[in-house]
């Protein structure tokens, strides 16, 4: 699979704030990347550094293993923050400029504004739009010369239950053309939902990234309580497949690596001759998981 | 050819551009048409005000007060792309940098433009009506005025699209443009000598549109050390060559 863009140590600071710090990652063709992070963790930085709007401190990245230029950017359609439009203009007319700047074919302006349900209000002036019509209108604009590669910064962000359910969907029928995209977001199950690969940022590091299923696996976590503590904490240092576990007061938390169930558990504890007097299986949110992995 | 088409775009539909267009045009009219009954030394300076082909110096300098108007029209246009975010969309879908501040520059230029023609159609307008002379040789005598107002107006602008790009609020920017072209540096002006504030961009600009009538000024004192219009031609395009160069750098070197 071809690299569509690498970062290589990437890191940007404003004054003496590490926004990003020495960032590598990597992102392949047909994947839908998320960079997940809270508010302030420097998902937008990175953006705006590999979109060549902010100037990066430090390190390099490369599209499609080229530097930046015209031609890259021809290949990337991207929305950054905000939908940036004129207000004053009609959406089609600003969708006229941005064809413009992309040397797009002006004949796909009517087809994207259906595409995102604005067909019929495509002389409303931008500033008489709704947020949620305002981002719909960005995505059309993103689309307009049938991009490659998409790169989303909070496409749901601030909008209604409905607005959002309306930009998912649409993200994951541009994702089923086959297009890469790399979608920005504080909300973890809009990555989970939407995402196949996932690098976790805070306060501009990398804390971890990969496959979905591998970072937010939503790994179950045991409850377990017995009569006597002691022993049985001994045998958990013992036992393999346990990752990690936690005692609090007359409980104790733990989680199995994978393939492992509580099952297994029960059995070597018996085997040693420990009688749990409860044993429970809870799924783990993935807010917990998420603190998890920033708290490392 | 694509910046401009891109540019047209974007400003013939905006309403502010058209009201300040109408605002410049309105005013200028209403200043050509008095400026006529102005009195100097108690009597009305009289229709000989439109005789050709004088009318052409006398025209470009009421036309001079009006270039603050265009500056502050050039630094609404690009501070809007910096409220509005439309200049860092625009380089992230494929303008570079320089080219973003290459059309502004050539706004600056069709607005000089338009201005010009402005002036054209009002000398002649005002010209064939009141002049003594309509003969050609009259009308056509002093016309390269109007180049010297173009070369004036591209340089108000440009002084005001530096601003734009240094400031990037609408409101900071106006007030540092109106500060340095009428306050700041005609204090300068005044601390220094004749022979070296002469070169300074504001009196180059200046010096493209004399004060009509400066020739009667200068017989009562000792003579002014200014360019004369032909000569301010040269320092004036050298300040507008900066003035664009240094809007370049400014906007590549920044974040947006």
């Amino acid at each position: 699979m071809a690299t569509v863009l690498y970062l290589d140590e990437l890191s940007k600071k404003f004054g003496s704030l590490q926004a990003v710090d020495r960032l590598t990652l990597q992102v392949e063709a047909g994947s839908i990347y998320g960079l997940l992070g809270p508010n302030g963790s420097g998902k937008t930085t990175t953006l705006g550094m590999v979109l060549d709007v902010i100037r990066p401190s430090g390190g390099s990245y490369l599209w499609f293993g080229r530097s930046i230029s015209k031609a890259t950017k021809q290949r990337v359609g991207a929305l950054l923050e905000t939908p940036n439009f004129y207000p004053y203009l009609t959406a089609k007319a600003n969708l006229q400029v941005v064809a413009d700047t992309k040397q797009a074919d002006h004949r796909h302006i009517n087809k994207m504004l259906d595409m995102v349900g604005l067909g019929t209000r495509s002389h409303t002036t931008f500033k008489g739009f709704s947020l949620g019509m305002k981002q719909r209108l960005a995505l059309a604009a993103a689309m307009l010369n049938d991009p490659e590669v998409l790169v989303l910064d909070e496409p749901t962000n601030g909008l209604d239950p409905q607005g959002i359910a309306e930009v998912r969907d649409l993200i994951t029928r541009i994702a089923a053309q086959g297009k890469t995209i790399l979608l920005a977001s504080h909300l973890l199950d809009e990555v989970e939902k939407v995402c196949t690969h996932v690098a976790v940022l805070q306060a501009g590091k990398l804390k971890a990234n990969g496959p979905v299923g591998d970072i937010l696996s939503a790994q179950d976590q045991l409850l377990i309580s017995a009569e006597e503590l002691a022993p049985v904490l001994q045998l958990l240092e013992r036992l393999p497949y346990v990752v990690r576990f936690a005692q609090d007061k007359n409980t104790i938390s733990l989680t199995l690596s994978e393939g492992y169930t509580s099952t297994d558990l029960n059995r070597d504890m018996f085997a040693q001759g420990i009688v749990l007097s409860q044993l429970l299986v809870r799924r783990k949110s993935l807010e917990a998981q998420f603190l998890e992995i920033t708290q490392k | 050819m694509n910046l401009i088409k891109t540019e047209l775009r974007k400003i013939l539909q905006y309403p502010t551009f058209w009201v300040i267009m109408a605002t410049y045009v309105l005013l200028q009219v209403l200043l050509i048409y008095f400026s006529s009954s102005f009195m100097v030394s108690g009597q009305a300076l009289g229709k000989s005000l439109y005789d050709f082909p004088n009318l052409w110096m006398r025209f470009s300098y009421i036309a001079y007060f009006f270039n603050l108007l265009l500056g502050i029209l050039v630094i609404v246009l690009i501070t809007d792309e910096y409220s509005y975010r439309t200049l860092r969309q625009q380089v992230i879908d494929g303008r570079s940098r320089t080219e973003a501040v290459l059309a502004k520059f050539y706004v600056t230029l069709g607005l000089a433009a338009t201005g010009t023609v402005f002036l054209l159609i009002m000398g002649l307008l005002f010209g064939l009506i009141y002049s003594k002379d309509t003969s050609l040789g009259a009308i056509f005598g002093k016309i390269d005025y109007l180049s010297y107002f173009f070369v004036q107006a591209v340089g108000y602008m440009c002084l005001a699209m530096f601003f734009a790009f240094l400031i990037r609020k609408s409101g900071l920017a106006i007030i540092a443009f109106l500060a340095w072209s009428k306050i700041v540096e005609p204090i300068i002006h005044y601390q220094i000598d004749d022979s070296i504030d002469r070169f300074m961009p504001m009196k180059v600009f200046g010096s493209l549109t004399p004060t009509p009538g400066q020739e009667i000024i200068d017989g009562l004192t000792s003579p002014t050390l200014a360019l004369s219009p032909a000569w301010a031609v040269l320092p004036a395009l050298f300040y507008i060559a900066l003035l664009v160069l240094a809007s370049m750098l400014l906007v590549r070197y920044r974040d947006l």
